[in-house]
């Protein structure tokens, strides 16, 4: 059929990316790049606001933006921008946590939370629902749930990033789903 | 009650587990309920992780963020210091190009075009003459070089009108649409370069549309010959 001949990867445009603002943004286009900002705004603050349990979100989502401004000179197109958008304000959230409690230790924090989040259905807060009871989660075992099954991080690229090991990062991601099935409603 | 199986159940998910052990994880789901119940509602946990939506704050966070894009950019390897003032706008808008991808892509049965916006253009666009004096000093990753990349624009131009007899209305609306957005973009980035030489990104992008002009051209001219 001729007219599949046009249909190849050569002539695609990754859909929904809009190259021409990050073009323009990074030619120093202020407007560009608030449109930039405004067509992945709800997927960054969804983003920062999952990894962070809520605390900051505004604030974090602001300074990867600015970031993201300040790089964009580096950004050389091979990954598409909201790939490269993402990766950055991961790595923003996590340099912010990276504070004096080192993050190995953060692993084994809130048993307690897993214990009442895990309860069995007939128990369980019904009020609670998935993005609140994934807030919920102690920070290593979100940080990974988001890294992994939103964002499509491997546990290699998870283990590097939080200085922790590849196991460990396959149990918490474990715990976590474990506890979000009871609030899939 | 958990067994031992149940804290593989996410490798098994994932397809982490080696052959030996998913095959003996396998045989145990047959015969657990309790564990098949539960790697169901995990498989269900990571779809829905999946589709979570993205959501803006209550607030808007833009003025706060204009307000600090005027400090420093990151230096680029080489280069004067980038200036960091608004820049006018070009008139070309984001969503042709992502359209005219669209609608190269999407095609209903039969091989028929489904025309995904406007562009009732009559006639060729002309191509976008390369202009020396416009071409940024060099090019990364141009795969073409200028002179052969013009010769064969102009041949496969001129083929393409040839055949343009034997087309289907519907497909030379669409290529004639493709064009024209595949020159806007062309011109774009030469004309933000003339601002910036050395950007790689603009630079990359410039190769990438003049290439994609190339091979939609060579396809348009191969559906135009080989039409029966
Ligand atoms: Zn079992």
């Amino acid at each position: 059929m001729e007219a599949f001949a046009l249909r190849s990867p050569a002539d695609s445009v990754p859909a929904a990316e809009p190259i021409p603002d990050v073009a323009r943004a990074a030619a120093g286009d202020v407007r560009a790049f608030e449109d930039l900002y405004r067509t992945h705004l709800p997927r960054v603050h969804a983003l920062v606001r999952r990894m962070t349990g809520g605390r900051e979100a505004d604030e974090i989502t602001q300074d990867v933006f600015v970031r993201a401004w300040q790089k964009l000179g580096t950004f050389r197109g091979d990954a598409s921008f909201s790939t490269w958008l993402h990766r950055l304000a991961v790595n923003v959230v996590i340099e912010r946590f990276r504070t004096e409690q080192a993050r190995r230790a953060r692993m084994h924090d809130g048993e307690e939370i897993f214990e009442t989040l895990s309860a069995p259905p007939q128990t369980r807060d019904i009020g609670i629902d998935f993005e609140a009871a994934l807030e919920k989660l102690p920070d290593g075992a979100r940080e990974i749930f988001v890294l992994h099954d939103v964002e499509g991080y491997k546990h290699h690229e998870i283990a590097s990033l939080l200085e922790i090991s590849p196991g460990t990062s396959k149990a918490q991601l474990h715990r976590a789903r474990m506890m979000l099935r009871r609030h899939l409603t | 009650m958990a067994d031992v199986w149940t804290d593989r159940l996410s490798e098994y998910l994932d397809d982490e587990l080696t052959p030996a052990a998913r095959a003996a994880l396998e045989s145990h789901l047959a015969a657990c309920p309790e564990c098949a119940a539960t790697l169901s509602e995990l498989r269900a946990v990571v779809e829905r992780a999946r589709r979570l939506p993205g959501r803006p704050p209550a607030a808007d966070l833009w003025p706060g963020i204009e307000t600090r894009l005027a400090g420093p950019r990151l230096a680029r390897s080489a280069g004067p210091a980038r200036d960091v003032r608004p820049a006018r706008r070009f008139a070309f808008t984001a969503p042709q190009l992502v359209a005219a991808g669209l609608a190269l892509m999407v095609m209903s049965g039969g091989g028929t075009w489904v025309l995904l916006h406007g562009g009732r253009a009559t006639s060729m666009p002309p191509v976008a003459a390369s202009d020396p004096a416009r071409e940024p000093a060099r090019l990364v990753n141009a795969g073409v070089a200028d002179q052969r990349y013009d010769e064969a624009i102009a041949d496969l131009q001129q083929a393409l009108e040839s055949g343009r007899s034997q087309m289907d209305p519907t497909t030379i609306a669409v290529l004639e649409a493709n064009l024209k957005a595949i020159d806007a973009a062309i011109e774009q980035s030469q004309r933000a370069l003339a601002q910036d030489q050395e950007n790689v990104y603009l630079n990359n992008h410039l190769a990438d549309a003049r290439q994609r002009k190339l091979a939609l051209l060579r396809r348009a001219t191969a559906l135009a010959g080989g039409k029966t």
